[in-house]
């Protein structure tokens, strides 16, 4: 597949799941758009939506459905995830019952998604809280320290909004062996290296490839450079380095 | 006044009359104050287009005759209407300089001001008795000028209206109750040139919400809260002129004239015939009249002028104590699911329209929404519908105010009139929502039905599209749901979605569970050609934004055609919602 020619090109579906109001939507229009709107509509059963992300190695297309968050909804959501390949559940770190819904959607996926679907935890909305310019986050969601969270409390008194500290939702992240990014949609930091860090974590083995001949395309718009030594990390799920493209 | 015109010819003057034209057999008669529509004024002409005619004929001959009186001989009135012999509305003949009897010209006579630059444009209090002079520049807009007449004459009828005895001073033999409580408008007759006898007026009276009034806020307001029927004498007609305007221009306004007086034929009846109203409807509805015709088609408003107003007060009671109790705890004593998913919902409502980023619009929706989900347990809230409020919302709240409702703030309208458009707004939307509960209950099967009608509809009527759709594995569920849950809200401008809801209304119950499957189908079809040469990809996104941001007001009404054509030939026929073999009436139908 991978080997020789131009690039391939491989379509990876990828479904958003989480609780209502928690910036699904914003994380994909930052992703797809590199745009950001204050108060979004909600969405309703869900949105499709795609774009590129250029790996050393390859192209990955994400074709993503960015479902509905409310309750009512969730009937639905079994259409959107069945096929998926990877999924990114989200959850607003300024609202503690969020992560309790991300959990709920992590279980139902692991439970009736395909065996091999790629999950990202996504807490959304670092912008609101106190250590959003902070170093720990630039460097990429993995690489945060468990002393992020220490500081939580003494933060709070200078108008931090956070209710998870990143400590507790990368220890779950962990134990369920997910990808786990702390994101802001609103100012874009981290939102491509979540969607790197999934592409980069998708089995090749699961891709069927489009490629070959004219799908050596750049990704429009993504800042398709591809940087990093590591290429493409197919080891674990769990366990993506942060090298992969910066799309 | 519509009531007038029945009754001044009696009293009125046996004045040198002339001809001042003909029409459909009528001779048109013009005395140096009235004119009237007939060689004898005391037979109203029972011709509908009568109306239609004294308004052309009045606006065309230009301000002058506005100096006279104007008697329209109405068709609409069952009966006339006799004045209390004690009231102050039978004038004198020769007292009337600027007697304006007629809904139609209710203010016709602010041509007058726009001919009087003595006129102040805004008086804050008004000197009946002297007539203004210190006015140094006149009103140079026909809105303008508009606001100078009423503001000339709100207090006065304000007060009537504040004055429980109203009704009684004007007895109305053909139980008009819409009428009964104009009888302030009455008065109006005549204010501006002085007033004499109307009550109020020599006194120096100053209506206290004269000098507060809100910026945009209708003069008349308390009328219109009281019963939304008086919207049928508040309607501005702009002055035609000749000079100014073309054929085409003068023609457009002509014909909404004759739409309008034959909406309130129908309307100022004392009980308002339903299927006429709805067939009327059907091809859209007034601004000025869609707040009252809605409520009417929507059983809210009863179609017994006599109810209105106590049923009105009854219900307005009912939903604000309702809303008082929902919030009497605080937190503590609400449902903090449907509470915080509403609160989260409501800034992100129409977000593009300033109208709903106004706190106070906010505060209003969100109240509406509560209380409609708590007393709904089955559905509760459920997104999608804080779309639906927001035609009502806009609608109602229009009746209240001057110029464009989605720009305007709310913030400073009296709390009577956010209590009265929110509990009306309440109140339709749980009439509308009747219609589909099962819509918004669990699992939401009444979408789920929906979509696959549309499905199979859509097989029937364009099975190259289904064909294709289904060649490219687009499920109708992926791009359906919205347009069943939101009601096609997110795909066209809520301006076009109040003009689809006219005929929805119109529909009757089936409105918005039946109709509006069609005119789905009908909106997919349209764009087949497109769709036909698309992948999946193309299609989806496609379909999630369709090209309707230059869509007016035509090309709704001929997407609502195409759906009527479709509903015609399918309702009723259910067995071809499981054939899906045949094309046979593709190549004949096909639009």
């Amino acid at each position: 597949m991978a080997e020789g020619g131009p690039k391939p090109s491989s379509s990876v579906k990828l479904v958003l799941l989480g609780e209502a109001a928690v910036g699904k939507s914003s994380l994909v229009l930052r992703f797809v758009n590199d745009d950001f709107q204050e108060n979004r509509e909600p969405t309703i059963g869900a949105a499709f939506l795609t774009q590129k992300c250029n790996l050393p190695s390859r192209t990955i297309k994400f074709e993503i459905w960015d479902t509905a968050g409310q309750e009512r909804f969730a009937s639905l959501a079994p259409m959107y995830y069945r096929n998926a390949q990877s999924a990114l559940v989200v959850y607003d770190l300024t609202k503690a019952s969020s992560l309790a819904k991300a959990k709920h959607w992590v279980a139902e996926l692991q439970r009736q998604a395909s065996p091999g679907i790629v999950i990202a935890l996504v807490g959304n909305k670092l912008d609101l809280t106190s250590q959003s310019t902070g170093l720990e986050n630039s460097m990429g969601g993995l690489s945060l320290s468990a002393a992020a969270g220490d500081g939580d409390e003494e933060e709070e008194e200078e108008g931090d909004a956070r209710q998870i500290t990143t400590a507790e939702a990368k220890s779950y992240a962990d134990e369920e062996g997910l990808l786990f990014f702390e994101t802001s949609a609103k100012t874009g930091h981290n939102v491509q290296e979540v969607f790197t860090a999934i592409a980069n974590a998708i089995p090749e083995s699961t891709l069927k490839t489009r490629g070959g001949p004219g799908s050596n395309r750049a990704g429009n718009g993504t800042g398709g450079d591809t940087f990093g030594s590591g290429g493409v990390n197919l080891s674990a799920v769990g366990e993506t380095n942060k090298d992969g493209c910066a799309c | 006044m519509w009531g007038g015109g029945s009754k001044k010819p009696q009293s009125g003057p046996a004045q040198e009359m002339v001809q001042v034209g003909t029409y459909f057999g009528s001779i048109l008669l013009c005395s140096p104050e009235k004119l009237y529509c007939d060689k004898n004024p005391r037979n109203p002409i029972a011709n509908p287009k009568t109306t239609t005619l004294l308004t052309r004929i009045q606006l065309q001959t230009g301000p002058k005759v506005l100096s006279g009186e104007v008697v329209l001989l109405s068709p609409i009135l069952p009966h006339p209407i006799e004045m209390a012999p004690t009231s102050n509305h039978t004038l004198p003949p020769a007292d009337s300089q600027t007697k304006v009897v007629g809904a139609s010209y209710s203010y016709a006579d602010m041509l007058n001001f726009e001919n009087t630059p003595a006129r102040p444009k805004t008086p804050t209090h008004s000197k009946h008795k002297s007539t203004p002079s210190g006015g140094s520049h006149s009103p140079t807009t026909a809105a303008a000028s508009y606001n100078a007449f009423m503001s000339q004459t709100d207090d006065d009828w304000g007060l009537d209206l504040n004055d429980a005895s109203v009704p009684k001073e004007t007895t109305v033999t053909g139980g008009l109750g819409s009428i009964a409580s104009m009888a302030g408008v009455t008065s109006i007759e005549g204010r501006p040139s002085g007033a004499k006898g109307s009550k109020g007026a020599g006194g120096g009276y100053e209506y206290p919400l004269a000098k507060k009034r809100t910026k945009g806020l209708k003069a008349q307001f308390e009328g219109l809260v009281r019963d939304p029927g008086n919207s049928l004498h508040m309607i501005y007609h702009p002055p035609i002129n000749t000079d100014v305007h073309s054929s085409a221009e003068i023609e457009a306004m002509n014909a909404r004239i004759s739409r309008i007086n034959k909406f309130k034929t129908v309307l100022q009846s004392s009980t308002v015939d339903l299927t006429k109203l709805r067939s009327l409807a059907w091809g859209g509805i007034p601004d000025e009249l869609r707040p009252m015709a809605w409520q009417l088609l929507l059983g809210y408003l009863p179609a017994n002028s006599d109810r209105r107003v106590a049923t009105l007060e009854r219900k307005r009671k009912e939903y604000l104590d309702s809303a008082k109790q929902a919030f009497s705890r605080g937190d503590a004593g609400m449902d903090q699911t449907i509470w915080h998913q509403i609160s989260i919902d409501i800034p992100r409502t129409n977000p593009h329209i300033p109208l709903y980023g106004h706190k106070t619009t906010q505060r209003c929706l969100e109240k509406i929404l509560y209380v409609w989900a708590i007393r709904h347990p089955a559905s509760g809230y459920v997104q999608g519908i804080n779309d639906l409020v927001t035609p009502f919302w806009q609608v109602f709240l229009s009746a209240y105010i001057e110029g464009d409702v989605e720009t305007f703030n709310p913030g400073s309208l009296p709390p009577e009139v956010l209590d009265v458009v929110s509990a009306d707004c309440f109140w339709c939307l749980t009439k509308l929502l009747d219609g589909i509960q099962d819509n918004y209950i669990h699992s939401q099967p009444g979408i789920q039905r929906q979509v696959s009608q549309l499905r199979d509809l859509v097989r029937r009527i364009d099975s190259g599209l289904a064909k294709h759709l289904n060649d490219v594995q687009v499920q109708f569920i992926q791009f359906s749901f919205r347009w069943m849950n939101c009601m096609l809200m997110r795909e066209f401008s809520v301006k076009n979605v109040i003009r689809m809801w006219d005929t929805y209304m119109s529909e009757g119950n089936s409105g918005f569970s039946e109709f509006h499957l069609y005119v789905c189908a009908a909106f997919l079809v349209k764009w087949s050609a497109e769709l036909k040469k698309m992948d999946f990809q193309e299609v989806m996104m496609f379909l999630q934004s369709l090209p309707t941001k230059e869509w007016g007001e035509k090309d709704i009404g001929l997407l609502l055609s195409e759906a009527f054509m479709w509903q015609s030939l399918y309702r009723n026929s259910s067995a071809h919602l499981r054939d899906d073999g045949t094309t046979v009436h593709n190549e004949e139908l096909n639009l």
